[in-house]
């Protein structure tokens, strides 16, 4: 279906992938996750043509696409690309958006267009704005929008360079809905994206790009539960491990809370979960806090890390200052906060070592 | 956090909306305390949309309890979501305080 074949880029010095080789068939969904800077987006651009290769060749249903003679606007009517930001046009409303390259490309009737335009909104969900402009749309909606634009083309492939990560996270949940409805359909694309959960769920493949290329490949489960190169290791465990740091006893809660909701939402950690881990981790801070002989300037860092094996949450809380046990102290006087804490926890402990003071709950 | 008050019957019915945590507990207490000082002895709270509860927000339910039983007054909580449910058992909260499925049976009972 499209095939890249010592495909080759570079900026100046700047070799971003070399020698790289990839098959993708009909009817595939395949993630390309890794690191920032790691040529996702150049790649999927690459393909596309909206760069040129420095050498190598890209096929599209056997045809090469890269050679001189070859019309990039057919090209581009058999490989659709949405990206980051929506990219709509600001000047056209809804349906113009997505008749636009149909008329002008295609060159297809009015009438035909707007049909399909139709359908094409049903799907995504939008019949009521088509005559909006993407202004008086939610970032959402706007992608959703540009899902449906991409669609009215017909094309073969679909590339989706972070569909959802320029969104309010409260939104990334219709776009992506959306972008599984399609895979489920049979539609064949490439997705980049850090949502893993989105990933294992519709992903026939994942590829991790580091090191000028495709370093590991795999299913899901297989790039996600059990890498087997050092970089995907440590970047999937990096994706697994949330860590937060506190300053001062003035800091944000907030925005504390949220970003851990942000953090659990992508595992799919049941909002029970969520709850229990931002109780112990303020029951916690109160109590480090609130013990008055201790530095109000303690320094507290905390990871959060999900387990799926054992379907549990570690929580590992380290602070400086003298040894204070929190554990011990309840022991001596009622503590509300440290009831809630053993009440909710599956394992608990305390150490002191080197001046920092560290405990681990399992939730 | 959103406190709403409004009079059912013999009853000032407050809900409770959102998280009530050690950042907000103060604003709690006060606006709750506002109802309590303003002479009304019969409250039911109504937690259905109070989604989540710190030591804190514990302790306002505690004051407000130890406030009313001075007063000679009512204090009932009633439509709890589960996990709050299961906070007030482990903090052994759901002996102190008459807890009701919901608001009607709140009402009704004596
Ligand atoms: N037009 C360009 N000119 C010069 N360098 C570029 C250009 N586009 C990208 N690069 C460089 O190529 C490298 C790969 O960039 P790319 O945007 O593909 O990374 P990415 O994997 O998509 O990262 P992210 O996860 O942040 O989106 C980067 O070092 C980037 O600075
Ligand atoms: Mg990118």
């Amino acid at each position: 279906m499209i095939q890249a074949v010592n495909l080759c880029k570079s900026f100046g010095n700047l070799e971003v992938f070399k020698d790289l080789n990839i098959n993708i068939n009909r009817g595939e969904c395949v993630a390309v996750i890794g690191p920032s800077g790691t040529g996702k987006s150049v790649f999927f651009r690459t393909l596309a043509m909206l760069e040129k290769p420095d050498s190598g060749q890209v096929y599209i249903n056997g045809t090469d696409i890269t050679g001189k003679d070859v019309n990039i606007n057919k090209v581009r009517e058999k490989l659709g690309m949405v990206y980051q930001g929506f990219h709509l046009f600001s000047h056209l409303n809804v349906m113009d958006n997505i008749t636009l390259a149909p008329l002008k490309v295609k060159k297809m009737n009015k009438s035909d267009a707007q049909k399909k335009a139709m359908e094409l909104l049903t799907m995504v969900g939008l019949t009521d704005k088509s005559l909006s402009y993407p202004h008086q749309l939610s970032g959402g909606q706007q992608q959703r929008v540009a899902i449906a634009r991409s669609l009215a083309m017909d094309p073969d492939i679909i590339l989706f360079d972070e569909p959802t990560s320029a969104l309010d996270p409260s939104m990334t949940g219709e776009v992506l809905a959306i972008i599984r409805k399609l895979a489920r359909s049979g539609l064949t694309m490439m997705i980049s994206t850090h949502e893993m959960s989105f990933a294992q769920d519709v992903a026939s493949r994942v590829i991790y790009m580091d090191e000028k290329g495709i370093y590991e490949q795999g299913t899901a489960d297989q790039i996600f539960k059990n890498p087997t190169r050092e970089k995907t290791r440590m970047f999937i465990r990096k994706l697994k491990v949330f860590s937060y740091s506190i300053n001062s006893r003035g800091f944000d809660m907030v925005e504390m809370n949220v970003q851990i909701e942000l953090f659990c939402q992508k595992y799919n950690i049941e909002p029970k979960k969520v709850n229990y881990i931002q109780l112990v981790l303020e029951e916690l801070i109160l109590e480090v806090y609130g013990d008055s002989s201790i530095n109000l300037q303690l320094k507290i860092d905390f990871t959060i890390e999900f387990s799926e094996e054992r379907n549990e949450i570690l929580i590992s809380f380290v602070y400086d200052g003298r040894s204070f046990n929190p554990f011990e102290a309840a022991e001596e006087s009622e503590h509300l906060g440290m009831v809630l804490i053993y009440g909710v926890s599956k394992n608990y402990g305390y150490s002191f070592e080197n001046g920092l003071n560290t405990i681990n709950i399992n939730i | 956090m959103n406190v709403n008050v409004v009079k059912s019957g013999d009853y000032s019915i407050i809900s409770v909306e959102g998280r009530v945590d050690t950042t907000n507990a103060g604003e709690f207490e006060k606006a709750v305390m506002e109802v309590v000082n303003s002479g009304i002895n019969m409250i039911i709270f109504n937690c259905s949309g109070l989604n989540y509860i710190s030591s804190s927000g514990l302790r306002v339910f505690l004051i407000v309890q130890k406030r009313m039983m001075a007063n000679k007054g009512q204090l009932k909580l009633c439509s709890l979501q589960p996990g709050i449910t299961e906070i007030f058992d482990i903090s052994g909260f759901s002996s102190i305080f008459s807890i009701f499925p919901d608001q009607d049976s709140a009402e009704k009972a004596g």
